[in-house]
Formats: C-alpha cells, structure tokens, sequence
C-alpha cells in the first residue's frame, strides 16, 4: 500500500476520530472538574459524600454485578451444551436463542409489566391477588429484564471461546487421568476465561449505564435516570458532569482491566485443531434432558417480547386481571402506524441510522485498511482507539454530545444564524448529533468487520494487482472491496439494526417530537394516558420485526463468526 | 522484446536487520535466472524490490533503460508469479487474466483473443470460465503464469511457484515453465530454495546467503566449481577435508591433508600461497572405491562401513585412519553398487579421485 495514502488516512481519521468521540469525553471530564475556568475536585468528592448520588451509583454497580452475574449463568452452562452435545433439535435452539437480542430491553419492560405486574397474566394464571412480582424488588425486575436481553453476547463469546479450544487439551488432560468438572474447572475455563472476561465486560457498562430499562420500570435510583433527571441543568449543574465521569472510570478501567490481563488473545492456540472437536451425540430422552434448558431459557426469555406481542393485539383495557387479552384488535397497528409521531419517527430512525451506516463504512474500512495494510507506527493505538467506543457507555457519550450542543448554541455565531442552529443545536434540530452518536457508537462493529475480511484476504492478491499495473484506487474498487463484501454487509447490517433501537442516545438528544426517533417514540407513546401502552408495544413489534430480519441476514452472512462482534 | 535487469549495490534493511545487502547483479536479455539459497537468505525481498512491493534503502533498480527503483508497483510492468499465485476469487479464469490487459485500455476484442491465447499457452483454454477455487494447485498456478505473461511485461517474476505443488506436478511444471519464457522470449526471474529445479532449468543463478550473492554462474559453474564452502555445502553434497597448501605450479597444488597429500587442479581465481590453511570439498561421486583407479595421483585406503543400497546406487561411508588423531570419515557414492557390505560388516577398500574433481576452498 502507498505509503502516502496510508500516512493520509491515518491522520484524516485519526483527527475525526478525536474530534467526534474524544471531544465529548472530554467536555465530560471538563465539566466536572473545571469549573469557572478553574480545576477543582469538589464536586466529584460531592458525588460520594451526596447520599442520593452515592446510592444511585451503589445500585447501578448492584445492577451490573447482577446482571453480569445472572447473564453467565444463564450462558456459560448453555455454550458448554452446545459445544459437548449434538442434540435433536439444535440447529433451532441454538438460533432461537439469540432472538432475545432483537428487542431493546425497556420495550421488553413493557410487556414484562403486563404479565408480572399486580394485575398481569400470571396473577391471574395462578389465582392470585395482586402480587405485585417486580413490586418493591424493582431490583430484580431490572436485572431478570436486563440479563434476558443480554445473556446472548455473552453466550456467543463463551461459545466462540470453546470452539477455539484445540480437543487436544481436553484429550491430553483427560489421558491423565482428569475428567468431569475437574477438567472443566482447571482445564477449560481457564482457557475460556478471555472469550467470557470479554464478554462480561460488554454484559457489564451495558448494564452499569442502561437507561431504558429502569425508566420505564420506574427504578429512579441509580446513576443512569439521576443523570437523565439532571439534563435539564447541563448548562449550570457540575454534579451530573462529576456523576457521568464516575460511570466512564468504571467503565474504562473494567475495560483496561480486561485488555491487559488477557491481552486480547491470552491463550493463542498453538495448533489449530487438528481432530475433529469432539461432541457427543445423544437422542431419546438424554437428548431431551439436554434440549430442555435451552427451551427453558428461550421461553423465559421471550415472555417479555410475548408481553409485547400480546399487549400490542389487545384492545385497550382488555387485559387487566385476565391470563390474556380478552379482546383481540389490529387496531393498536393501524393507530401506531397512523399517529404522526410515529410516522415521522420510522422515517427519522431510518435517515439517521442510514447516513449513521453510511458514515460509519466510510470510517470503518479506512481505520481497517491503515490498521492490517500499513506499517504506520501507531496505527495498533488507532485500532485500540476504534474499540473504544464499546467502553464507554452511551449515555455518556449522549451525555458528552449534549453538553457539547449546548456549549455551542451559547455562542452568538450560532444563536445569529439558523443554518448553525440547524447544524449544531439539538434543541432545534438533532440530526447531526444524533448521526455521529449513532456512528461513533457502532464503529467498533464496522471496523471489527472490516479487519476480519481483510486479514482473512491475502495481501497478495492486492500486489498481484498492482503488479498487474492497478493504482490504489483501482485495487481497492477491483479486488479489495468485492472480496471483504460479505463482511461489509455483515458490519453494516448490524450497525444499521443498532442504531434504529439505539436507547441513550435517543432519549437524551432528541427533543423534539417532530425529530424523535423510533425508541423515543414508543417511550413517549408508553407515557400516554390510556392507549399508550398498546399503540408503544405495536411499534415495538414492528422494530422486533425489522431487527430479527437484519440479524437473521447478518448472521446468515457470517455464519458462526457472528460472535466475534460482539467481542471487545 | 526482452530487456536486461540490472541492479546495482541494491540494499533493504528491515529496521536493524540488513536484508539485502549490497548486491550487484545485471540479468541478461531473455535470460532465466534463479535467484537460489535457504530460508531467510533475502532472495523474496529483492525479488519483491525488483517488483516494487519493497523500495530499497540503497542502490539502483534498472529494467530495460528505465531507472524503477523508486516507482510503485503498478508503474514497472512486471509480471509476477505468486507463490500462493494470489488469484482473485471473485473472478473467473478468465476474468483473471484479463484484468491487466483491461487496466492498459486494450480493446475488448484484443483482449479476448490475448486471454485465450495465453489460456492456451498453459493449456488452460477448457476453464477459462471456472472460478480459481474449482481448479487443482498445478491448474492455479497454470492460470497465475498466463495473468502474469499476458500483459507481456517487460519482465516476468516467479516466487517460488512451484514450491505448493506435489513432487510429479513440480518435475512437469519446471520444464514447462523453461518452455514457456523461451517461447515468449522473456527475461525472467526465478526465486526459490530448491536447488533442483534451478539446476534442471536455469540459465545462469545466484546463490544467496545472509543478504549477499555467494556465487554467480551457470549450474554447472556453480556446482562442479563453488567458490566457498556455503556453495559447496548447499548445493548437493560434499565432503570437506581440512588441509594446508605445501606448493603450488603452474594451476596444480599439492596439499598436506589428514587423509594424506592430494594433489588438485581445480584451485580458486586468487593465487594459493605456500602453507596456507585451505578446505578440499570432495563431492561424493567422485570418489572411486573399489575399483582400479586410473589416475594414480590421489589414491588412498579406508574401511567401508554403513552401507545404503538404494539401488541404481549405494552410498558408503569410508573411514580413513590417521595417526594420533579421529579417523576421517567420507561420504562416498557408488554408481552401478557392487560393493556392498551388510550390517556391522566393515571392508578395507581402496579409494582415488581425480586432481580436477578436488576443489580447493579458502572461504
């Protein structure tokens, strides 16, 4: 690769990437700890010494230990089914089980609400009165809620890590004698272990710094809604800057944590395998015990989304105190579809996450062609860079880019013209923020994606174009692109299906409803007195719809590498 | 129209590492040339200079009259041979071949006739519409030859193409290689580590080791006359003896050697002096044994052990007794075998050789 190209990409997308994912963190961090022009750690002591602020962090870590805690059980022991057992039945479980992921958890929240709540489904199913399930244990909602939407991530990591692990070690410990849960304890995991650090990681800020979920389950206590709370004084308030610096220390050094004590890749095999890896097979009622808790977990999984379902084929006000809706209606549909905001919101989240994709490629393939194609010094920092994104939670990046607007529509060129308002006042119109948040957020996915294909595509093919008398455009439009399509499509697909039910960044930068995207409609709608809760869910089976679509594509592209963008 | 490849004190370094170290070489028109050594001897790196996928630090690169050393790879009009061969997988044979003649804006009739003569060339006419995934290894590299030759590049480049082929297809595809730079009248550039194929078909090669040219010459050159014991030790077999040169007249030196005073008339370019520490390097077929020697100069006697009967030949080892130190102990071919001693079985033997087949080594 030229070298002159190379040394230009690198610093193109070097600057934007400062610009549009550093320059946030650090408004963060200034406006925490500058305040009127001079540093001071008062108010990031004051988050501590504040008992409100201490117990909303307090039980945002409760959550993500819980969460985090919860997702592994639920994984790990499935992964390892997966890998030991050829079972009736498993080309369909084991597809089934990732459909959890295609609903974000808060719209999940509403169905749960439906069906656990005082007066749902399974009260009236077992006879009860009302025994409110989530009640004053909101903890448990939230974290059940959270670890049933997230347990796929990890189960893909566990998974990829115990197919990369050569039979041989298990072999060669079990020819000496080790065998049961011995071997798997001093054998397996720990060869394991990077693949699910990895994975916990991402399980972990997810879940430290989710916002959808305990607003609509109205669990006001923890770090993500006291900053969502404290929007309305970005301008004036230090605390909620001092508070989002907290969550992004977590949240980064859990992440550094994982990088140096695993090194990304700890435990490189030294061989690829080289038998065949060796799964049992197993039928009749063996089978039927090991089957049983994948369906177990998919069907717990899935009443959330079959609350939704339900809830959005039910005639306002028919289900209350019954197992199911007691009058069925299409209507929710043609309501939700009718309603303005919902309109203009499917067409909102469509624009944004399509210029977000867009962008997103663009930036993606340059930092993966730097990265394995170049010899450029510092270009393993700009590939550590792009990961990034994955550790630093969204509300903090919303919470960066709002500060940010807000500095900027303070200033006069911007308050004197409404191109500038345009641009870069979320107030006025968000799009712009919104494209970059979305973007910025998905970019490890894209350029994951990108990397994998080149590096699975020899160098050599390249040169041989070259050789051939192709400058570097004509190799990359010729040969490079056409090879690391799959991937591409791949990446993009999941960027795009992402960004459409993107939930902090949403929430937080949208505000005005001619400009709301999807998630932030069904979150207004579910306020709605009345009807709300039906025409949300409606819209939500929709965004289901659509999301299973494009994972199914994506994962239909990739095949089983599906997990590795998930890892960090 | 074959030109000349000329490369003058060429030096890549790799951070610390010098690669290739000032080497001076001139190619001739129409010449195949191989550029020969082991693993890490810097052979790809100044075959991928020449190419232009590494610039040199140092020195000048010359293809015909045109100075290449700092043009990019697209700009030099080679044709390279990958040792992966490196076709594109989302393209057909054809497709392949093509992509070249389509980046110099050929016409589109041009172009298929130019493609299906080349497919023809390799005889690869009938899958000219496969994808390179469906065609065997020795088909690939077929098809990666004709990419290369179609643009008639100025001159052609093969990394060790042959080296991802089974032995049969490699005997097959190193003659058809010789025929088809003939037949184009190319000058071409042969990298690999096999010496047998840069013995079977090379003009003239280059033996290479750590960065610097050993040895340049023809095979024949090159084998029956290395000029150091590198060359000597990587190209076939050899036996080195440790000696001392007693006198030296008129291009014939009589050496004091363990094994006892050798005369030999293949001496090296700069003149031998009395008593100066020097290797013979005797290659295993030259040494007669159990015959009657018809050339009396060097005769000696030893005792033939662990035998190999390999059939067209047998391979013996002869130890040969020297007073108040460890026998020497010689590798030494038989053609046509009639002496062969079985298990522990040892036979005195008498042994000659030739005063030409003795090389002299001072390096």
């Amino acid at each position: 690769m030229n070298r002159i190209i190379s040394r230009v990409i690198f610093a193109v997308t070097s600057v934007i990437f400062a610009l549009l994912f550093l320059a946030p963190l650090g408004t963060v961090i200034q406006g925490g700890f500058w305040v009127n022009g001079t540093f001071t750690l008062r108010y990031l002591g004051g988050v501590f010494q504040n008992p409100i602020y201490s117990e909303g962090l307090f039980n945002s870590l409760l959550l993500a230990i819980g969460t985090t805690t919860l997702v592994t059980l639920i994984a790990v022991p499935l992964a390892w089914l997966t890998n030991k057992y050829e079972f009736p039945g498993k080309k369909w479980v084991s597809g089934l089980i990732l459909v959890p992921m295609i609903l974000p958890p808060f719209v999940g929240a509403i169905g749960f609400q439906q069906i656990l709540g005082p007066y749902g489904g399974l009260n009236a199913l077992l006879g009860l009165g009302p025994v409110d399930w989530l009640g004053h244990a909101q903890y448990w909602g939230v974290i059940s809620l959270q670890a049933l939407s997230l347990y796929p991530i990890m189960y893909l990591n566990a998974n990829a890590a115990l197919a990369n692990i050569d039979p041989a070690m298990e072999e060669a410990a079990a020819n000496l004698g080790c065998k049961g849960f011995t071997k798997f304890r001093r054998i397996t995991l720990p060869l394991m272990m990077p693949g699910l650090f990895a994975g916990g990681t991402i399980v972990f800020i997810w879940s430290f710094t989710e916002l959808g979920t305990p607003l609509i389950l109205n669990y006001t206590k923890c770090a993500s809604v006291q900053v969502f709370d404290a929007l309305k004084e970005i301008g004036s308030n230090p605390f909620p800057y001092a508070l989002v610096f907290v969550m992004l220390a977590c949240s980064v050094t859990l992440y550094a944590i994982g990088k140096f004590a695993f090194g990304g890749h700890a435990y490189a095999m030294q061989s690829k395998a080289a038998t065949v890896s060796n799964t049992v097979t197993v039928r009749g009622v063996r089978g039927l015990l090991v089957l049983l808790p994948f369906a177990l977990v998919i069907l717990v999984a899935l009443t959330p989304h079959l609350g939704v379902i339900a809830t959005s084929l039910a005639k306002p006000g028919s289900w209350y105190q019954s197992i199911a809706p007691l009058q069925l209606t299409v209507e929710n549909y043609a309501e939700a579809l009718g309603h303005e905001m919902t309109v203009s919101s499917i067409r909102n989240s469509l624009l944004y996450s399509s210029l977000a994709v867009a962008f997103n490629a663009v930036l993606g393939i340059a930092i993966a062609f730097v990265v394995v194609r170049s010899d450029i010094r510092g270009r393993g920092i700009l590939d550590a860079l792009a990961m990034l994104p994955l550790a630093v939670p969204g509300l903090v990046m919303a919470f960066g880019y709002l500060a940010i607007s807000a500095n900027l529509s303070n200033t006069d060129w911007v308050k004197d013209s409404v191109f500038w308002q345009n641009l870069l006042d979320v107030r006025t119109n968000p799009t712009l923020f919104l494209v970059v948040a979305y973007s910025i957020r998905r970019l490890p996915y894209m350029v994951r994606s990108a990397v994998a294909g080149l590096q699975q595509t020899s160098v050599t093919l390249e040169e041989a174009a070259a050789n051939l008398g192709a400058g570097f455009l004509t190799t990359l439009r010729r040969i490079t692109v056409p090879l690391i399509t799959a991937n591409l499509i791949a990446g993009a697909l999941l960027a795009f299906a992402f960004s459409m039910l993107e939930v902090s960044d949403s929430l937080m930068l949208a505000q005005r409803s001619d400009y709301y995207p999807i998630t932030k409609t069904i979150y207004e709608l579910f306020h709605l007195i009345g009807t709300g809760q039906y025409i949300a869910s409606a819209l939500g089976v929709w965004a289901m719809a659509f999301l299973a679509v494009t994972i199914v594509g994506a994962s239909l592209i990739l095949g089983k590498k599906l997990g590795a963008i998930f890892r960090a | 129209m074959a030109v000349a490849v000329r490369l003058d004190t060429v030096t890549k370094r790799f951070g610390d590492l010098t690669v290739v170290d000032r080497i001076t070489l001139t190619i001739e028109p129409g010449e195949l040339f191989f550029l020969l050594g082991p693993s890490g001897c810097g052979k790809t790196t100044l075959l991928r200079s020449i190419a232009g996928f590494y610039i040199p630090e140092h020195g000048a690169i010359r293809i015909g009259d045109r100075d290449v050393t700092r043009l990019a790879p697209d700009e030099r009009d080679t044709g390279m041979v990958f040792q992966s061969y490196a076709l594109w997988p989302h393209m057909t044979v054809a497709q392949n071949v093509a992509f070249g003649l389509e980046l110099r804006k050929i016409s589109k009739a041009e172009i298929d006739q130019r493609v299906a003569e080349a497919l023809a060339m390799v005889k690869m006419s009938d899958r000219a519409q496969y994808k390179p995934n469906q065609l065997s290894g020795g088909q690939q590299q077929r098809v990666a030859l004709a990419r290369a030759l179609v643009i008639r590049p100025q001159c052609l480049l093969l990394d060790e193409p042959l080296s991802n082929l089974d032995a049969k297809l490699r005997l097959d595809m190193r003659t058809e290689i010789r025929r088809i730079c003939k037949q184009a009248g190319l000058t071409a550039i042969y990298v690999t580590h096999d010496q047998k194929e840069a013995l079977s078909i090379a003009d003239r090669m280059a033996i290479l080791d750590k960065g610097i040219i050993q040895q340049c010459g023809s095979p024949e050159e090159v084998y029956r006359r290395p000029v150091n014991r590198f060359v000597a030790n990587f190209i076939g077999e050899t036996n080195f003896i440790e000696g001392r040169v007693l006198s030296v007249d008129d291009g014939q030196a009589t050496l004091d050697t363990p094994i006892g005073r050798v005369v030999s008339t293949a001496l090296p370019r700069e003149p031998l002096r009395p008593n100066q520490a020097i290797t013979l390097s005797l290659r295993p077929e030259v040494i007669h044994a159990g015959t009657e020697p018809k050339d009396p100069t060097n005769v000696f006697r030893g005792a033939a052990h662990d035998t190999v009967y390999l059939g067209e030949m047998a391979q013996h080892l002869i130890n040969v007794p020297v007073p108040g130190a460890q026998d020497v102990v010689l590798k030494v071919f038989e053609l046509n075998p009639k002496m062969v001693t079985h298990d522990d079985e040892v036979k005195d033997v008498q042994f000659w050789f030739r005063p030409g087949n003795a090389v002299v080594l001072t390096g």
